[in-house]
């Protein structure tokens, strides 16, 4: 599986005294037969000589896998799946926790520049854009989806979040102390699998002055990870193995029954 | 007690899926069919993503089919030569039938195609079935003798090339139509996740005029050597196969399927066939006719395959 960390390319700060670090209490989460999800908490401290008020933004994002998805359209009375397309740059998951909402905390600009926010994922459909000359003006970036194109990107966005995978939490952070501060982000049990980013960031009168980010996994543990890359990388002993055990436990219940 | 699933990757109820197979297989011993026609939409419908569910099917219904057999086998109701007939069929069906389902996949068309397949033979043979069995209940409750068996078969099932002799089904036949009537099953059993029992059995009755002893029989010994086949290409080709969900299922379909054969001699066979008639009907509106409402939600994600 080729999954891929996002990588926002990192941003400029605002020049600061103040500066932000922060721990995750768990860089590891296993993923065995009795996963049901998990709790990822990261702490943090604002260390900051001046007294100015700080806001966090802890961002946590999935690996990168691209995303199929179609329309249901009426052909003859029955709906179908349109032609499926291919949107990347969504992350597997994506949560945002903040001290207040994002948009308090900073302008359209810079949350756009920083992906801070579902609405500024860099979400789009490359194999669906290519490039004309319209009125004089070369290279101009156009959609095969038309119009039609934002009712797309803004499903894909939906479907994530009504799958808790997508979500924003603006009392995600909480200062627990004066400097210190505590994030908790919930992984649903359908969160891929992969490597994941928390980026720490500290905002002071709107801009970004602090940066850290943060990496853990999510990996298949004991004996799903062992089924999971047997299935993988045999799969027709897999296949063949799974199979003889039908056909056994069959001839076994027919045995066991004949005795009675 | 939840458990999460290797290759699904969702987390399931395990005693309620062990609860499910063992209910499917009691369904599959009473009627002598696979039930993987039941058993596919409840686990579309429990989350499981359509892929999984239909190729881990294919595990379930050879467990269960297997179970059966053996204690048909004992009773001489197997032709196993007019199944060996039918699985060569099957074979090839099922090669092209994997096939045909991972180029859906990729189109985005499966769920169109699942969804219609089951409303037409679902529909269809369940409609049929419910309107002979029903006949011949009122014929009887009424009291008159039941409707004599017309033995003339079909003069093009003779007219035919390649025959072959049939002993146990008492059968000179060629074998282009059994061995059409497998290919067409063993597309279906890829594409639907299904053992195919129910386009068999009717078929089986209705064209090649087999003795109704043997068809349940040789249904399930072809349906074994279908679904194997099926099962091993799914896992080879796609990596759909979930042995802990196949495990989870067999288990308490294996036990089922036994229990309904004991139970299927405590009822008439048209009363059998009148209420699997009503359960295939269903099914098969349930998942089709949902093809028909407008959608809640326009746009659906594709799973897997990226």
């Amino acid at each position: 599986m080729a999954l891929d960390i996002p990588s926002p390319t990192a941003p400029q700060l605002t020049a600061s005294p103040a500066a932000v670090s922060a721990a995750l209490t768990t860089t590891q989460v296993r993923v065995t037969s009795s996963f049901r999800g998990a709790r990822i908490v990261l702490y943090g401290a604002v260390f900051d000589p001046t007294t100015k008020p700080s806001d966090v933004v802890v961002i946590v994002r999935g690996p990168e896998l691209p995303v199929r998805i179609a329309r249901k359209t009426k052909v003859a009375g029955v709906w179908v799946n349109s032609r499926p397309v291919v949107f990347r740059g969504a992350p597997g998951f994506y949560m945002t926790a903040s001290t207040r909402p994002l948009e308090e905390i900073a302008g359209f600009g810079t949350l756009r520049r920083l992906g801070a926010g579902i609405d500024h994922l860099a979400i789009n459909a490359p194999f669906e854009q290519h490039t004309e000359t319209r009125y004089g003006v070369r290279d101009v970036v156009v959609s095969r989806l038309g119009a039609d194109y934002l009712d797309w990107r803004r499903a894909v966005v939906r479907l994530k979040e009504n799958a808790g995978l997508y979500d924003a939490d603006d009392k995600g952070v909480t200062f627990v102390d004066t400097d210190l501060f505590k994030a908790e982000i919930d992984l649903p049990t359908e969160a891929p699998i992969g490597r994941y980013q928390a980026e720490i960031i500290l905002f002071q009168d709107g801009q970004p002055v602090s940066r850290k980010v943060r990496s853990l996994t999510v990996e298949k543990a004991g004996i799903e990870r062992t089924l999971y890359l047997f299935a993988h990388r045999s799969p027709w002993l897999y296949g063949l193995v799974s199979m003889a055990m039908a056909l056994g436990a069959g001839w076994a219940a027919s045995l066991a029954f004949r005795r009675n | 007690m939840d458990l999460y699933l290797p290759i699904a990757e969702v987390s399931v109820n395990a005693p309620l899926l062990v609860a499910l197979g063992a209910l499917v297989g009691f369904i599959s011993g009473l009627f002598g069919i696979g039930g993987g026609f039941l058993m596919t939409p409840v686990l579309v419908l429990m989350g499981i993503p359509p892929a999984v569910a239909v190729a881990s099917m294919a595990n379930h219904v050879a467990a269960s089919s297997t179970s059966s057999v053996i204690s048909y086998t004992r009773k001489r109701a197997v032709d196993f030569r007019m199944g060996g007939v039918l699985a060569g069929g099957g074979v090839v069906g099922a090669i092209v039938g994997v096939e045909v389902f991972r180029w859906l996949r990729l189109m985005g068309q499966a769920d169109l195609v699942v969804a219609l397949s089951y409303l037409i033979f679902l529909g269809v043979i369940g409609g049929l079935m419910l309107v002979e069995s029903l006949q011949s209940i009122l014929r009887r409750r009424s009291g008159q003798p039941p409707k004599p068996r017309k033995d003339r078969r079909p003069p093009w099932l003779y007219g035919l090339p390649l025959k072959m002799r049939f002993p146990r089904s008492r059968l000179y036949i060629s074998v282009i139509p059994p061995v059409l009537l497998g290919v067409f099953v063993g597309v279906l059993s890829a594409v639907m996740g299904v053992g195919g029992g129910f386009v068999l059995v009717p078929a089986m009755v209705y064209i090649l005029r087999m003795p109704a002893g043997v068809v349940v029989g040789t249904s399930l010994f072809q349906i074994i050597i279908t679904t194997s086949l099926t099962g091993v290409l799914q896992a080879g080709r796609n990596q759909t196969v979930d042995i802990v969900l196949a495990t989870l299922l067999l288990v308490g379909g294996v036990l089922g399927a036994q229990l309904g054969a004991k139970a299927s001699s405590r009822f008439r066979a048209e009363e059998l066939r009148a209420l699997l008639a009503l359960i295939v009907l269903l099914v098969g509106l349930r998942m089709g006719l949902g093809l028909f409402f407008t959608p809640d939600e326009p746009f659906v994600l594709m799973t897997g395959m990226g």
